[in-house]
């Protein structure tokens, strides 16, 4: 058969390698700065933009989306089309994923630190770029889909099963978590309330860890991995089981990011038991690449690509191994909420993930530029560099996760807790943060050093923007032979369509339940819709990121139901959070419970605490937030407010919109001439008072039922 | 290596700082030297540290002396005239074995046809290990469903949560019971400047307290604790009651969940010893003037009834 000439197109893999090294500085010189924040807290420079609520989400959303996003369409533009020997379906198409990627990248870093957010973890950014993201996410994937179908080689490789579940899947998550509600072009309710948005945000959360940082990188392991080592894959019946294993398992395990919450206990029965299950098939990935390097390790001795690539699948084995382990709701008890799971997701995240992408970046620049790396020595000390920071990152983490969650269960003989005041937990690991921004630090170091060794290299080369390539057509009506897996390779649209099915199966055996079987989800009587105030209310503490630090969901120990709630004995109830859209509990307690706040301290207290929590609790690393003493709520969005809510299903009455104005001034005085007896004057419409009639709220309506039921 | 070393020292000295904690509450750090147990602590980390640097050396000895023995194998080949085969490690044969490992002559036998941009594939075994772990994690799966959920054998969340609240209750009991507590309550406690306690109450006042009333009692969020005027009443067993019962409607957190009758007491001393310090930046005086009733038993009734007048 005649050969082909063709080029692949490697200027939008040029675009996508800047832009990943841009925005990999920018999200981690951010999570430095949100990281130095928990043990000098003015590193906030006072400023509304900067505070820890705001960043955090800037830092994960930069990290994931846009340093690890670039990257992976970086990798998956270079190795799709080798792959598959073609050049991409279509130039336009690749610019306008590329753009448009860009730009959803910008508006992120502008809404974020204005506080325009959703609240549900890495699923933050608001209603009309979630429409954006998924428009460019088709756009890749038609790309995609569409190399495939011209392309000149029979069979579809694995790192290209991967890129495929990766696209359908991401696309599946992506929409069903960011049904919302607008009220207006910034803001929007999740469609989904409390136990049941937790479900489905948890569902999103965990597999966007498993399609956006894991999948897409298998591919590309699977890909630069041999191509660095020049060994064979070890074993294609090893990609197989563990592929097909890995994606169809996947899907069942985000309940156990809720372990010991109000989800039914059979949801979080299978969210642990399908972790477990999924042990192997990650570390199929894991031996799959290591042992691919079987006969090339002396080559890892000399290699800095190989190198970073033997740290990163080593990472991936250890962190796959331990989010099981995590799994088990005996670890949970200790680990969740403390820093133990930052350190876990950092292992990925840092060792996984980025030393991945330097080992790629690595490989491919010198490639795309035509002349060796710059300097073989620079890449060597970043590698250690790296390594050093990785370590300094996470064991600092572990102990300050596992030290502070024993001092929140520590119980002494006369049956009282030892440490009864949060911040004592608080200020024990502090040195441990310390040592964890310096870790962040040293990582950072080592990026800048290679982001110098990239544009060195780069300038030392010539661009080849077009590499011209060869190949013959596939010849038409050809009947495969071999086995069944073998045949399925050569069938794209029947690869993707088993692929959707495998990934949906999962998600709607654990959903479906629980929105559709009333039981799963007790009802308490007395708990009512907010009022408007607290509606705004709630709304500041969405927009301050408060969910950031601060859980609201009190777990069923002894050790929790003591500390916050001594004097109700009650812990969380599914049936308390029917009208939480979006839910709050979540996943991080770098400050105490808030779920039983109401009532425990004076409206003064309150007001003191957030103008100056330092000046309140001393030694507090809390931030002040004095501008909600400056900034008023607006009046006009109540009604809107309201109506959203009522659309999906509070039970607001029909034409409470128009008197709730009313209503949310009458509590407004109240609160502020509660305040004026303290000798605090404050106006009624500013935010502080929402504010304070929110986290005043906060459990008081299973308080409510209880005093009923003694009547 | 010496990564390693200085982590490994980071968990030790990380986890064994928390094993003191919980011992001495935080006074360890307080007066390290003067601990009693200090010698105790030194003599482990010692132990530890010398087990550490011997096991190290251990690793470098047995490196050291494979390499003579390799040394001296490849000579007499050499002597022999043939070719130096090293024979396998235990470990390496052991590995080798549990992952089935082909050697690496015989890998051509199952190089695929597959050639995609220079990567080719082999066709090896699933390891063995790798494939009894799914197996193994599949089964374990399938009990732990059937173990809480069929059969009911073991305990979901809240039925966790009653036996450990329940458990917790026995031990409570049987400690009370083997360590009857002081009775100390608002009907008979009486202050004394009792330095030892004072100094207790103070910690307890610190972590507790301060944040209303502030470090040096002179009152914020809460009333000034130092100056004469009272809301709800100034004498010692008043003084205890509020701490205990707390006043709900005026934020005061009632700490008798929380605080043990003996910490209420300590506090209630401090609060006592700490009248008339004048802090500077003192709240304004709050409440009704308290003066102290004369030390006569039969005042006791006067009291009570200011007591209730007062709140």
């Amino acid at each position: 058969m005649e050969l082909e000439k063709f080029s692949y197109d490697n200027k939008i893999v040029r675009a996508f390698i800047i832009a990943t090294v841009i925005f990999g500085l920018v999200g981690m010189l951010v999570g430095l700065t949100a990281a130095i924040q928990l043990f000098y807290p003015v590193f906030n420079f006072d400023l509304q933009y900067t505070t820890f609520g705001r960043i955090r989400p800037l830092h994960t959303n930069a990290i994931i989306f846009a340093f690890v996003g670039n990257a992976m369409f970086a990798g998956v533009y270079y190795s799709m089309q080798r792959l598959l020997k073609t050049r991409m379906f279509s130039d336009a198409l690749s610019w306008i994923n590329f753009w448009g990627w860009q730009l959803i990248i910008v508006a992120a870093a502008i809404t974020l630190p204005l506080g325009l957010t959703t609240s549900k973890e890495y699923a933050e950014l608001e209603w009309p770029i979630d429409i954006a993201i998924a428009v460019i996410w088709v756009v890749f994937g038609i790309n995609m889909i569409g190399t495939i179908l011209k392309r000149r080689e029979r069979h579809m490789y694995v790192a290209i099963w991967f890129y495929i579940a990766t696209f359908v899947t991401v696309a599946v998550l992506h929409i069903v978590n960011s049904f919302e509600m607008p009220v207006n072009l910034f803001k929007s309710y999740s469609w989904y309330a409390g136990v049941q948005d937790a479900l489905v945000q948890w569902w999103y959360g965990h597999n966007a860890v498993a399609f956006f940082l894991t999948t897409p990188y298998l591919g590309l392991m699977y890909y630069f991995l041999p191509k660095a080592a020049n060994r064979p894959v070890y074993s294609y019946r090893l990609s197989i089981v563990h592929f097909w294993s890995l994606i169809f398992l996947y899907i069942w395990a985000g309940p156990h990011h809720l372990l010991y919450s109000t989800l039914p206990d059979w949801a979080q029965s299978l969210g642990t038991v399908f972790s477990i299950m999924l042990i192997a098939p990650s570390w199929g990935g894991m031996l799959n690449g290591l042992f691919t390097l079987r006969g090339a390790w002396d080559r890892v001795r000399e290699e800095p690509v190989l190198k970073f690539m033997v740290v990163a699948v080593t990472a991936y084995g250890m962190a796959t191994l331990e989010g099981p382990l995590l799994s088990l709701k005996n670890v949970n008890a200790i680990a969740h909420f403390t820093d133990w799971i930052v350190a876990h997701v950092h292992v990925g995240g840092l060792g996984w993930n980025g030393f991945l992408i330097f080992g790629i970046l690595y490989w491919m620049v010198p490639r795309m530029w035509g002349t060796p790396l710059y300097s073989k020595n620079l890449a060597n000390v970043h590698f250690w560099i790296g390594t050093l920071g990785i370590i300094f990152y996470a064991l600092p983490m572990y102990i300050s996760g596992v030290t502070q969650s024993l001092m929140w269960k520590e119980f002494n003989a006369e049956g009282f807790l030892v440490y009864k005041n949060f911040l004592e937990t608080t200020v024990q690991i502090l040195p441990m943060h310390v040592l964890r921004a310096i870790g962040g630090g040293l990582y950072l170091t080592g990026t800048i050093i290679m982001t110098y060794n990239l544009i060195k290299t780069a300038y030392a080369g010539s661009f080849i923007a077009d590499e011209p390539a060869e190949a013959a057509p596939l010849a038409k009506d050809v009947k495969v032979s071999g086995g069944w897996h073998h045949v399925l390779e050569s069938k794209p649209i029947m690869f993707t369509v088993l692929s959707l099915i495998a990934i949906l199966i999962g998600g709607i055996i654990e959903m479906v339940p629980t929105f559709l079987i009333k039981s799963n989800v007790p009802t308490i009587a007395s708990v009512k819709p907010y009022t408007p105030l607290e509606l705004h209310g709630r709304d500041i503490y969405i927009r301050e990121g408060c969910v950031s630090c601060h859980s609201q969901l009190v777990r069923p120990f002894r050790s929790e139901v003591e500390r916050y709630d001594p004097l109700g004995g009650e812990y969380s109830k599914s049936g308390e959070y029917i009208y939480d859209h979006p839910f709050l509990w979540g996943s991080k307690r770098t400050g105490p419970d808030l779920h039983r706040l109401g009532g425990k301290y004076s409206d003064s207290w309150h007001y003191n605490h957030m103008l100056a929590p330092d000046a309140v609790s001393t030694g507090s690393i809390m931030p002040a937030y004095p501008w909600l003493f400056e900034q008023s709520i607006d009046l006009s969005q109540t009604s809107l407010k309201i109506k959203a809510l009522r659309t999906i299903g509070v039970p607001y009455e029909e034409g409470y919109e128009a008197i709730a104005n009313e209503e949310l001034k009458i509590q407004a005085r109240r609160i502020s001439e509660n305040l004026q007896l303290e000798g605090i004057e404050v106006a009624p419409e500013t935010e502080i008072v929402a504010m304070i009639a929110y986290l005043q709220r906060l459990g008081k309506d299973i308080k409510a039922s209880k005093t009923a039921s003694n009547q | 290596m010496r990564t390693i070393t200085l982590t490994l020292i980071f968990i030790l000295t990380g986890l064994t700082a928390f094993a003191q904690e919980a011992e001495s509450g935080s006074s360890f750090w307080r007066d390290p030297l003067g601990d009693p147990l200090f010698p105790f602590y030194l003599v482990t980390a010692f132990v530890f540290l010398t087990a550490f640097l011997v096991v190290i050396v251990a690793v470098y000895m047995l490196k050291v002396l494979n390499v003579f023995i390799r040394k001296a194998a490849e000579e007499r080949a050499e002597k022999q005239g043939i070719q130096y085969v090293p024979q396998p490690s235990l470990w390496t044969k052991f590995w080798n074995s549990i992952n089935a490992f082909k050697p690496a002559q015989e890998e051509k036998d199952i190089l695929l046809d597959h050639n995609y941009d220079g990567i080719k594939e082999l066709d090896n075994h699933l390891p063995p290990w790798w494939k009894w772990l799914l197996y193994g994690s599949i089964i374990w799966a399938g009990i732990y469903l059937v173990m809480y959920h069929v059969t009911d054998t073991l305990p979901l969340s809240g039925d966790e949560y009653q036996a450990e609240v329940e458990l917790a209750q026995a031990q409570k009991a049987k400690f009370l019971a083997s360590n009857p507590p002081a009775a100390i309550d608002e009907s008979t406690l009486e202050y004394s400047a009792d330095e030892a306690i004072i100094a207790k109450g103070r910690t307890v006042y610190v972590t507790n307290c301060a944040s209303c009333h502030m470090p040096e009692g002179q009152g914020s969020i809460g009333p000034n604790l130092t100056d004469d005027y009272w809301l709800h009443g100034g004498s010692i067993k008043e003084i205890f009651a509020v701490i205990k019962n707390g006043v709900q409607e005026k934020g005061m957190i009632p700490w008798g969940p929380v605080l043990s009758p003996e910490q209420i007491r300590d506090v209630s001393y401090y609060i006592k010893s700490i009248k008339g310090t004048n802090p500077p930046n003192p709240k304004a005086p709050q409440g009704e003037l308290y003066t102290e009733a004369a030390p006569v038993e039969a005042d006791t009734v006067v009291q009570a009834d200011t007591v209730k007048s007062s709140i």
